[in-house]
């Protein structure tokens, strides 16, 4: 008998290693977790909620004397410190269907304090003979509250923490149930559980009627001023921007706090060497990533808006489509490039990594413009067409490749670095033939 | 192609013949997929899955799309009863089949054997959608 391969290995395409394993592993990861959601919500729920909810909904009203007033103490064992808190008490007589009952109960658990003179302190809050509300539990009539109503933080406690364990480990159990035994194909059939059940892998949007190919709602959404659409820009300028941004905002606090504390030590005589060796190098990496955004800064917004507008959406091979170009700014531009490319994009794990590989498989200059003089309040436009070849590939997006059209604007702005700012387009298939009376079609096997 | 679950046992052999013997079909064309398997011996399947489906093949992680699925449970329609089956479907618009760099796109039937000892044998038999031709690479961004 051959026992089954925990690890697996790629082998060209395929990975080797047992499926079975690999489906318990998962299905007991899962149930873990959904075990430790069941008892965490157990423990909140009889430790904290029910009781709460029953104080709320079934203890009865009364009015309660104030009799006498206390601390209860509560003490850690001594090999756990030994330490004490203390806890306002009220010793209060409240009445219970005629019957006269006396109790001791505490006010508020937020008032429990390490320090016992302010525990004192806050027992002068009550005088003796005060009478204050009360709520008694009709089952249990000695247990007496002052104090009741929802500790929200609590419920969204015992409602997050396990409902996001239960939910997790519940879906992932039942996906691995469901899949346990069936085959890849019987798996990847879709079915209204699909969606439930592995919500990440259901991948991009896509059209109807065409699987594979990504859904163009988002590109047809916005009108155009002259044609009829204007394209999304897809901007990995101001990602890098942001990443940029925060980098050097975060770097720059822990150097700041670093910087005053060093101050601090000088203005009181002491000298830190080790702090003050460590900052230098960390003010340089500070500076530098500042100069790096403010630079990123000048350079997005020196350049200014492009904008794309096309005259269809989706698009098919062999059309002919036309596209309006407008482009913002001031200065000269010593060229201008419109571009139409199609990339293949593959994403793909590598140890621990998930890595993307992008690259570029066909691409066609449409215009290029030379020594272009920008005015500022009065955009360059430009319109143009192109045709999409008549044995193009179409768009395609699965959840780790993709086929993408798009148009690209390239500009080297005179002093500065070049821009590329990308537009995307949606290519679908070609329209079969209605009928081509292919001799094919009747041939038989 | 034809590729086993496990190798120590002997494996069947599975002939496809499809409607077009060129293998090559355009977006709505109907297929039709008959197949004899042979070599079961005395281990007849529990159960056999007919599969029409594309799967991504390249430097990215594998996707699959299935356009067909049927599992034959009733004994009257597995082999060695039947040892002949067959069926057949309309292929959809998309996606069509593609030879790209590191993206490719291909589609195929397969066959799988359950057998009662919990073992499963696919038989994968390519063919292709479309006639697009096979891309090339241009320029690599990082």
């Amino acid at each position: 008998m051959r026992f089954p391969r925990f690890f697996g290995k790629k082998r060209g395409h395929r990975r080797t290693g047992s499926q079975a394993w690999a489906s318990l592993g998962d299905a007991a990861f899962h149930a873990v977790l959904l075990t430790a959601g069941i008892v965490f919500a157990g423990l909140l729920l009889s430790g904290v909620a029910v009781p709460e909810w029953r104080i709320n909904q079934h203890f009865l009203a009364t009015d309660c004397t104030v009799l006498g007033k206390g601390l209860a103490r509560r003490t850690t064992a001594a090999d756990r410190g030994g330490s004490s808190t203390w806890q306002p008490c009220l010793r209060v007589r409240y009445d219970v269907a005629g019957r006269t009952m006396e109790s001791w109960s505490t006010p508020s658990r937020s008032t429990t304090t390490s320090d016992r003179s302010r525990a004192v302190a806050a027992l002068s809050a009550w005088k003796l003979g005060d009478v204050v509300p009360g709520w008694y539990d009709p089952s249990a009539p000695a247990t007496v509250v002052l104090q009741r109503g929802y500790n929200w933080w609590m419920w969204l406690l015992t409602l997050l923490l396990p409902g996001a364990l239960v939910s997790f480990g519940g879906m992932g159990l039942a996906r691995a149930i469901r899949r346990w035994g069936r085959s890849e194909e019987r798996c990847a059939v879709p079915s209204r559980f699909s969606d439930i059940l592995d919500p990440l892998a259901a991948g991009p949007r896509q059209a109807t009627d065409r699987p594979g190919v990504p859904a163009c709602d988002d590109l047809v959404n916005s009108p155009g001023t002259v044609l009829a659409y204007r394209l999304p820009l897809e901007s990995p300028e101001n990602w890098t921007l942001l990443g940029f941004g925060l980098f050097a905002m975060l770097w720059n606090s822990v150097l700041a706090v670093l910087g005053v504390g060093a101050v601090i030590d000088l203005l009181k005589g002491k000298i830190d060497w080790l702090l003050l060796t460590l900052l230098v190098p960390f003010a340089a990496v500070g500076i530098a990533g500042l100069v790096l955004f403010v630079r990123r800064v000048l350079l997005t917004t020196a350049v200014g808006p492009t904008q794309l507008e096309i005259s269809a959406q989706p698009l098919q091979p062999g059309g002919t489509y036309e596209v309006l170009l407008a482009q913002g700014g001031s200065g000269t531009l010593e060229s201008l490039r419109l571009c139409l490319a199609l990339d293949e994009q593959a994403t793909f794990t590598q140890g621990t990594d998930t890595r993307t590989d992008r690259i570029t498989v066909w691409a066609r200059d449409i215009r290029t413009w030379r020594d272009l003089q920008l005015t500022p309040g009065a955009r360059f436009e430009a319109r143009e067409s192109f045709t999409i070849p008549a044995d193009a590939m179409h768009s395609f997006a699965s959840e780790h490749n993709a086929v993408r059209w798009s148009i690209a604007v390239h500009g080297q702005p005179a002093g500065w670095p070049g821009f590329v700012r990308t537009f995307p387009l949606v290519v679908f298939p070609a329209e079969p033939a209605p009928e081509r009376g292919d001799p094919r079609r009747e041939a038989s096997p | 192609m034809s590729t086993a679950a496990e190798t120590f046992r002997p494996s069947p052999r599975v002939t496809v013949l499809f409607s077009h013997s060129d293998r090559n079909y355009e977006p709505l064309d109907p297929l039709e997929v008959r197949y004899e398997v042979e070599g079961l011996d005395d281990e007849p399947p529990r159960a056999v899955e007919h599969s029409v489906l594309w799967f991504t093949e390249g430097k990215g992680e594998e996707d699959l799309g299935v356009h067909f699925f049927e599992r034959l449970v009733a004994p009257e329609r597995l082999p060695p009863t039947a040892p002949m089956g067959q069926f057949s479907c309309r292929l959809p618009r998309s996606p069509l089949s593609y030879e790209g760099v590191v993206v490719k796109i291909r589609w195929c039937i397969r066959v799988r054997f359950f057998f009662e000892s919990g073992r499963d044998y696919v038989s994968e038999h390519e063919f292709a959608v479309g006639q697009l031709p096979p891309a090339q690479t241009l320029i690599a961004t990082p």
